[in-house]
Protein backbone atom coordinates (compact mmCIF):
# COMPACT_ATOMS: atom_id res chain seq x y z
CA UNK A 1 0.00 0.00 0.00
CA UNK A 2 0.93 3.52 -0.41
CA UNK A 3 -1.15 5.54 1.27
CA UNK A 4 1.52 7.58 3.17
CA UNK A 5 3.54 8.29 0.28
CA UNK A 6 4.20 12.14 -0.25
CA UNK A 7 2.89 13.05 -3.83
CA UNK A 8 3.51 15.20 -6.17
CA UNK A 9 0.34 16.17 -7.92
CA UNK A 10 -0.89 17.85 -4.08
CA UNK A 11 -2.84 14.47 -3.07
CA UNK A 12 -1.38 14.05 0.05
CA UNK A 13 -3.99 13.38 2.01
CA UNK A 14 -3.22 10.05 3.14
CA UNK A 15 -7.44 8.97 3.03
CA UNK A 16 -7.59 11.13 -0.59
CA UNK A 17 -4.19 8.87 -1.16
CA UNK A 18 -5.94 5.31 0.12
CA UNK A 19 -8.79 6.81 -1.74
CA UNK A 20 -7.21 6.55 -5.01
CA UNK A 21 -5.30 3.62 -4.48
CA UNK A 22 -8.78 1.81 -4.58
CA UNK A 23 -10.39 3.34 -7.53
CA UNK A 24 -6.93 3.19 -9.63
CA UNK A 25 -5.17 0.88 -7.89
CA UNK A 26 -1.17 1.30 -7.21
CA UNK A 27 -0.30 1.85 -11.21
CA UNK A 28 -2.94 4.64 -11.45
CA UNK A 29 -1.48 5.91 -7.87
CA UNK A 30 1.48 6.50 -9.62
CA UNK A 31 0.15 8.36 -12.90
CA UNK A 32 -1.44 10.73 -10.69
CA UNK A 33 1.59 10.99 -8.52
CA UNK A 34 3.18 12.24 -11.93
CA UNK A 35 0.58 14.69 -13.17
CA UNK A 36 1.54 18.00 -13.01
CA UNK A 37 -0.34 21.25 -11.64
CA UNK A 38 -0.45 22.85 -14.83
CA UNK A 39 -2.16 20.27 -17.71
CA UNK A 40 -0.13 17.40 -19.47
CA UNK A 41 -1.32 14.82 -22.13
CA UNK A 42 -1.91 11.36 -21.52
CA UNK A 43 1.02 10.65 -24.21
CA UNK A 44 3.54 12.64 -22.18
CA UNK A 45 2.24 11.02 -18.98
CA UNK A 46 2.98 7.93 -20.84
CA UNK A 47 6.05 8.55 -21.28
CA UNK A 48 7.17 9.94 -17.95
CA UNK A 49 5.90 7.02 -16.70
CA UNK A 50 6.44 4.09 -18.35
CA UNK A 51 2.97 3.08 -18.47
CA UNK A 52 1.26 1.94 -21.81
CA UNK A 53 -1.17 4.60 -22.94
CA UNK A 54 -3.98 2.36 -22.54
CA UNK A 55 -3.71 1.90 -18.98
CA UNK A 56 -3.33 6.36 -18.79
CA UNK A 57 -6.28 6.69 -20.64
CA UNK A 58 -7.99 4.31 -18.69
CA UNK A 59 -7.25 6.04 -15.20
CA UNK A 60 -8.23 9.55 -16.37
CA UNK A 61 -11.23 8.46 -17.55
CA UNK A 62 -12.07 6.58 -14.02
CA UNK A 63 -10.90 9.90 -12.28
CA UNK A 64 -12.98 12.12 -15.23
CA UNK A 65 -16.39 10.01 -14.16
CA UNK A 66 -15.44 10.44 -10.36
CA UNK A 67 -14.60 14.42 -10.94
CA UNK A 68 -11.54 13.99 -10.01
CA UNK A 69 -10.02 14.92 -13.08
CA UNK A 70 -10.97 17.03 -15.97
CA UNK A 71 -9.68 17.99 -19.40
CA UNK A 72 -9.51 20.80 -21.74
CA UNK A 73 -9.61 19.91 -25.71
CA UNK A 74 -7.29 21.55 -27.93
CA UNK A 75 -6.92 21.55 -31.40
CA UNK A 76 -3.83 21.65 -33.47
CA UNK A 77 -3.89 24.64 -36.06
CA UNK A 78 -1.66 22.60 -38.59
CA UNK A 79 -2.99 18.73 -38.54
CA UNK A 80 -6.69 19.74 -36.69
CA UNK A 81 -5.92 16.70 -34.33
CA UNK A 82 -7.41 17.21 -30.72
CA UNK A 83 -4.90 16.94 -28.08
CA UNK A 84 -6.46 16.09 -24.49
CA UNK A 85 -4.98 18.44 -21.56
CA UNK A 86 -5.33 16.88 -18.29
CA UNK A 87 -5.80 17.81 -14.48
CA UNK A 88 -6.50 16.74 -11.34
CA UNK A 89 -9.13 18.28 -9.08
CA UNK A 90 -7.93 18.25 -5.42
CA UNK A 91 -10.86 20.24 -4.40
CA UNK A 92 -13.63 17.91 -5.66
CA UNK A 93 -11.86 15.03 -2.91
CA UNK A 94 -13.95 15.88 0.07
CA UNK A 95 -17.01 16.02 -2.10
CA UNK A 96 -16.63 12.45 -3.25
CA UNK A 97 -15.62 10.77 -0.09
CA UNK A 98 -18.77 12.54 1.06
CA UNK A 99 -20.66 10.81 -1.41
CA UNK A 100 -18.98 7.31 -1.16
CA UNK A 101 -19.83 7.76 2.61
CA UNK A 102 -23.42 8.18 1.70
CA UNK A 103 -23.82 5.26 -0.40
CA UNK A 104 -21.53 2.97 2.03
CA UNK A 105 -24.34 3.90 4.78
CA UNK A 106 -27.45 3.42 2.43
CA UNK A 107 -25.70 -0.30 1.82
CA UNK A 108 -24.65 -0.83 5.15
CA UNK A 109 -28.07 -0.15 6.50
CA UNK A 110 -29.40 -2.75 3.68
CA UNK A 111 -27.55 -5.45 5.30
CA UNK A 112 -27.99 -4.93 8.56
CA UNK A 113 -31.54 -4.97 8.14
CA UNK A 114 -31.24 -8.33 6.30
CA UNK A 115 -28.83 -9.39 9.49
CA UNK A 116 -31.36 -8.59 11.76
CA UNK A 117 -34.02 -10.08 10.64
CA UNK A 118 -32.50 -13.61 9.61
CA UNK A 119 -31.39 -16.58 11.21
CA UNK A 120 -28.52 -18.08 10.32
CA UNK A 121 -26.21 -21.36 10.09
CA UNK A 122 -23.06 -22.09 9.43
CA UNK A 123 -21.23 -24.98 7.85
CA UNK A 124 -18.65 -26.44 10.52
CA UNK A 125 -15.71 -26.76 8.08
CA UNK A 126 -16.23 -23.23 7.53
CA UNK A 127 -17.70 -23.26 3.59
CA UNK A 128 -20.90 -21.37 4.12
CA UNK A 129 -23.31 -19.56 6.35
CA UNK A 130 -27.20 -19.89 5.01
CA UNK A 131 -30.17 -18.28 6.44
CA UNK A 132 -32.33 -20.87 7.88
CA UNK A 133 -34.56 -21.38 4.96
CA UNK A 134 -31.85 -22.60 2.75
CA UNK A 135 -30.66 -24.71 5.66
CA UNK A 136 -33.25 -26.38 6.74
CA UNK A 137 -33.89 -27.33 3.18
CA UNK A 138 -30.86 -29.13 3.12
CA UNK A 139 -31.40 -30.74 6.62
CA UNK A 140 -29.16 -28.85 8.16
CA UNK A 141 -26.23 -30.65 5.96
CA UNK A 142 -24.05 -28.11 4.39
CA UNK A 143 -24.55 -28.93 0.31
CA UNK A 144 -20.79 -28.10 -0.20
CA UNK A 145 -18.96 -30.86 2.16
CA UNK A 146 -21.78 -32.29 3.98
CA UNK A 147 -20.50 -31.25 7.12
CA UNK A 148 -23.65 -30.03 9.57
CA UNK A 149 -24.72 -26.77 9.73
CA UNK A 150 -24.68 -24.96 13.02
CA UNK A 151 -26.42 -22.05 14.57
CA UNK A 152 -24.74 -18.96 14.29
CA UNK A 153 -24.73 -16.20 16.31
CA UNK A 154 -24.62 -12.61 14.49
CA UNK A 155 -25.08 -9.73 16.99
CA UNK A 156 -21.41 -9.12 16.92
CA UNK A 157 -21.70 -8.77 12.67
CA UNK A 158 -25.19 -6.08 13.64
CA UNK A 159 -22.93 -4.48 16.03
CA UNK A 160 -20.32 -3.61 14.02
CA UNK A 161 -22.23 -2.58 11.19
CA UNK A 162 -24.21 -0.21 13.73
CA UNK A 163 -21.15 1.16 14.91
CA UNK A 164 -19.47 1.45 11.53
CA UNK A 165 -22.67 3.40 10.38
CA UNK A 166 -22.48 5.94 13.08
CA UNK A 167 -18.73 6.35 12.59
CA UNK A 168 -19.59 6.93 8.87
CA UNK A 169 -22.54 9.29 10.11
CA UNK A 170 -20.02 11.26 11.79
CA UNK A 171 -18.33 12.27 8.90
CA UNK A 172 -20.88 13.53 7.15
CA UNK B 1 -24.41 6.30 27.05
CA UNK B 2 -22.03 6.49 23.88
CA UNK B 3 -19.22 8.86 22.90
CA UNK B 4 -21.39 8.75 19.78
CA UNK B 5 -24.76 9.88 21.09
CA UNK B 6 -22.81 12.82 23.47
CA UNK B 7 -21.33 13.61 20.04
CA UNK B 8 -24.36 13.70 18.73
CA UNK B 9 -26.20 15.93 21.34
CA UNK B 10 -23.12 18.43 21.03
CA UNK B 11 -23.58 18.72 17.16
CA UNK B 12 -27.28 19.62 17.32
CA UNK B 13 -26.75 22.88 19.65
CA UNK B 14 -24.80 25.25 17.35
CA UNK B 15 -24.27 27.58 20.78
CA UNK B 16 -22.18 24.89 22.79
CA UNK B 17 -23.55 22.87 25.32
CA UNK B 18 -21.83 23.26 28.77
CA UNK B 19 -20.32 20.71 30.18
CA UNK B 20 -22.07 20.94 33.42
CA UNK B 21 -25.59 20.45 31.74
CA UNK B 22 -24.20 17.95 29.67
CA UNK B 23 -24.38 14.61 31.66
CA UNK B 24 -27.57 15.74 33.16
CA UNK B 25 -29.35 15.79 29.74
CA UNK B 26 -27.50 12.56 28.92
CA UNK B 27 -28.19 11.29 32.56
CA UNK B 28 -25.16 10.09 33.40
CA UNK B 29 -22.81 10.88 36.64
CA UNK B 30 -20.31 13.73 36.08
CA UNK B 31 -17.60 11.72 36.15
CA UNK B 32 -18.43 9.39 32.97
CA UNK B 33 -19.13 12.58 31.55
CA UNK B 34 -15.52 14.03 31.87
CA UNK B 35 -14.21 10.82 30.14
CA UNK B 36 -16.47 11.09 27.57
CA UNK B 37 -15.65 14.74 26.81
CA UNK B 38 -11.84 13.57 27.44
CA UNK B 39 -12.14 11.25 24.26
CA UNK B 40 -13.97 13.41 21.84
CA UNK B 41 -11.38 16.36 23.01
CA UNK B 42 -9.12 13.99 21.96
CA UNK B 43 -9.68 12.45 19.09
CA UNK B 44 -10.34 16.60 18.03
CA UNK B 45 -14.30 15.94 17.34
CA UNK B 46 -15.19 18.86 20.03
CA UNK B 47 -13.38 22.27 21.13
CA UNK B 48 -14.32 23.59 24.65
CA UNK B 49 -14.07 26.86 26.29
CA UNK B 50 -13.82 27.85 29.91
CA UNK B 51 -16.75 29.29 31.28
CA UNK B 52 -18.28 30.38 34.71
CA UNK B 53 -21.89 29.76 36.06
CA UNK B 54 -22.97 30.59 39.13
CA UNK B 55 -19.26 31.17 40.31
CA UNK B 56 -18.48 27.20 39.17
CA UNK B 57 -16.35 26.47 36.61
CA UNK B 58 -17.32 24.72 33.74
CA UNK B 59 -16.56 23.85 30.06
CA UNK B 60 -18.51 24.95 26.90
CA UNK B 61 -18.55 22.48 24.52
CA UNK B 62 -18.56 22.94 20.64
CA UNK B 63 -18.66 20.47 17.62
CA UNK B 64 -15.70 20.55 15.94
CA UNK B 65 -15.73 18.61 12.65
CA UNK B 66 -12.82 16.86 11.67
CA UNK B 67 -10.32 18.38 10.11
CA UNK B 68 -9.91 17.15 6.15
CA UNK B 69 -6.92 14.83 6.83
CA UNK B 70 -9.13 12.99 9.07
CA UNK B 71 -12.90 13.55 8.40
CA UNK B 72 -13.25 10.55 6.23
CA UNK B 73 -11.20 8.18 8.36
CA UNK B 74 -13.88 6.07 8.71
CA UNK B 75 -13.67 4.84 5.04
CA UNK B 76 -10.63 2.79 6.14
CA UNK B 77 -10.88 0.11 9.09
CA UNK B 78 -7.99 -2.27 9.77
CA UNK B 79 -6.17 -0.79 7.19
CA UNK B 80 -8.56 -1.91 4.20
CA UNK B 81 -10.40 1.57 2.29
CA UNK B 82 -13.91 0.61 2.32
CA UNK B 83 -15.05 -1.97 -0.37
CA UNK B 84 -18.04 -0.01 -2.41
CA UNK B 85 -15.35 2.90 -3.79
CA UNK B 86 -14.95 2.10 -7.43
CA UNK B 87 -16.90 -0.82 -7.39
CA UNK B 88 -18.24 -2.26 -10.56
CA UNK B 89 -20.10 -5.53 -9.47
CA UNK B 90 -23.85 -6.07 -9.31
CA UNK B 91 -24.75 -4.45 -5.64
CA UNK B 92 -26.42 -7.08 -3.47
CA UNK B 93 -25.08 -5.65 0.11
CA UNK B 94 -27.30 -8.70 1.43
CA UNK B 95 -24.88 -11.35 0.17
CA UNK B 96 -21.77 -9.06 -1.47
CA UNK B 97 -18.74 -10.98 -0.69
CA UNK B 98 -16.58 -7.87 -0.07
CA UNK B 99 -18.68 -6.37 1.94
CA UNK B 100 -19.03 -9.27 3.83
CA UNK B 101 -15.34 -9.75 4.41
CA UNK B 102 -14.92 -5.74 5.38
CA UNK B 103 -17.63 -6.30 7.92
CA UNK B 104 -15.98 -9.36 9.46
CA UNK B 105 -12.77 -7.98 9.32
CA UNK B 106 -13.71 -5.15 11.30
CA UNK B 107 -15.55 -7.44 13.59
CA UNK B 108 -13.11 -9.89 13.88
CA UNK B 109 -10.37 -7.24 14.14
CA UNK B 110 -12.21 -5.44 16.85
CA UNK B 111 -11.76 -8.57 19.21
CA UNK B 112 -15.18 -9.36 18.86
CA UNK B 113 -16.10 -11.10 15.71
CA UNK B 114 -17.63 -14.86 14.95
CA UNK B 115 -14.83 -16.82 13.69
CA UNK B 116 -15.72 -17.08 10.09
CA UNK B 117 -13.02 -18.89 7.47
CA UNK B 118 -12.47 -17.00 4.36
CA UNK B 119 -14.30 -19.57 2.26
CA UNK B 120 -17.68 -19.15 4.11
CA UNK B 121 -17.35 -14.98 3.83
CA UNK B 122 -16.54 -15.46 0.02
CA UNK B 123 -20.18 -17.11 -0.68
CA UNK B 124 -22.32 -15.21 2.12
Amino acid sequence: MMFGRESLAGVEDLIHRAYLNKLVGEEGLRIVDNIPEEEITDERLAEITGISLNTVRRTLYLLYEHRLAKYKRKRDPDSGWLTYLWKICPENFDKALESETKRLIRKLEERMDYEKSNIFYACSEGCARFVFDEASETDFICPFCQGSLEYMENSKVVDTIEKQVKYLEICL
Amino acid sequence: MSVEEALEYIKLHQQGVLQSDLWKALSIDSRKCSRIVAKLLKDELITREMESVAGIRTYRLYYSPRSNSRRFESLIAINLFEPCAGCIEECTPRHCAKLSEWIFAIAIGNGEGTQLSNSSLAVQ
